[in-house]
């Protein structure tokens, strides 16, 4: 499968740079957002905004399946190292697990908005609560792969070509 | 002639009270590994929320504009939806967008302060660090003035000058959108540059660059 791509970079990558970190922004701030936007538009008596929080949770469900495609196989050219090698693990599977999660909420707000725009229940509500912790909690892990372990950073990778890791 | 000994003055006494050593060297004993006081950096997370909200924005206002192509393909989906719903999606992501984006550029100008890119090293764009820096820096500041000038224009085309109409944006404002596409695509190509190329804020770089061995360092 891998002899199918182009040849790897200084950052081991056979593209020019990491693509996951730019596909997540768009699930993290549209499900994060539409989170807000839900409660803010249930405070003020704003239909509005459960609109633009229908809408934004929709995107980031749809963006989370090109999320993981690509971090797969960003991850399956990482090298992880040390410690690293357990958050990859734990990032796989919650970055998974969380496509389901985000599918279901955006399935249940579909009903929702079909039956009624203008109202939303408490219970959605907490739903999307637990759903916004655990993309912080997801985003967190992450940002120790690339902030601490620096995976596909060129001094990483030409470390790891030296067998220095 | 006579004004020179008066110049020089002032420039006497300033050096007289020139600190010992640089504000980042008094802070130095509080930064870790990666180069600050705490683990993880701040400005890279919120660029999250200012990129997607930025793009969802625009997009959701561009396909509000082309309402009248796409209504076909919505019953279609059996998904319902209102013109007015595509640009409240626009509006509203680009106010929180402006919002959020007053603290990524704080949080960016707090954590240059203590950057340090590896030194001796080029980007692909064949730029040094310090260059790479100011100009992300220059940049985050005229990007949050464009966003600023952007959610200003589009609050008044939705609550003013176009509230009666359908498409509630003018075209000129969605070009203005996609070019800012294009200058936020190149804006964060140089702030990935300073992490994945110069290292800046990453511990694994940093600690390598001092020489340390990450088996253990980073166990």
């Amino acid at each position: 499968m891998l002899e199918l791509l182009p040849p790897l970079n200084d950052h081991n990558l056979p593209w020019m740079d990491t693509i996951h970190p730019i596909v997540v922004h768009f699930v993290i701030a549209m499900a994060l957002i539409a989170f807000v936007f839900d409660v803010v538009g249930v405070v003020w008596r704003k239909p509005a905004l459960f609109e633009a929080s229908f809408w934004n949770l929709l995107f980031a469900t749809g963006a989370i399946f090109v999320a993981i495609i690509f971090g797969q196989v960003e991850a399956g050219l990482a090298a992880p190292y040390g410690a690293s090698r357990h958050l990859l693990d734990i990032h796989t599977t919650i970055g998974w697990s969380l496509a389901g999660v985000l599918s279901l909420l955006a399935a249940w707000r579909y009903v929702l908005r079909n039956r009624d725009p203008q109202v939303l229940p408490l219970s959605y509500l907490g739903a999307g609560s637990l759903v916004s912790a655990l993309v912080v909690v997801q985003m967190l892990l992450g940002d120790r792969l690339i902030w601490t372990y620096g995976l596909h950073t060129v001094k990483v990778v030409a470390a790891m070509r030296e067998g220095l890791i | 002639m006579v004004s020179l000994p008066l110049l020089t003055m002032p420039l006497l006494l300033e050096l007289a009270y020139a600190p010992e050593q640089p504000p980042v060297e008094q802070i130095a004993q509080m930064l870790g590994a990666n180069g600050l006081p705490y683990s993880l950096p701040i400005h890279p997370n919120l660029v999250h929320l200012t990129i997607g909200l930025f793009v969802i924005a625009i997009a959701f206002d561009v396909v509000g504009a082309l309402y009248p192509l796409e209504k076909r393909v919505f019953r279609f989906l059996a998904l319902p939806i209102t013109r007015g719903g595509f640009h409240d999606v626009g509006w509203y992501n680009l106010l929180a967008c402006c919002l959020v984006t007053v603290f990524t550029v704080a949080a960016g100008f707090y954590e240059m302060l203590t950057a340090v890119p590896l030194p001796d090293v080029r980007s692909t764009f064949g730029l040094g660090g310090m260059t790479t820096m100011l100009w992300h820096g220059v940049g985050g500041v005229l990007v949050l003035a464009i966003i600023t000038a952007m959610t200003v224009w589009r609050g008044v085309q939705r609550y003013v000058w176009r509230r009666d109409m359908g498409r509630q944006v003018q075209w000129l404002y969605l070009a203005v959108g996609v070019v800012m596409y294009a200058v936020i695509g190149l804006h964060g190509t140089l702030g990935a540059q300073l992490a994945a190329e110069f290292g800046v804020h990453i511990a694994a770089d940093q600690l390598l660059q001092a020489g340390a061995d990450l088996h253990t360092a980073l166990p």
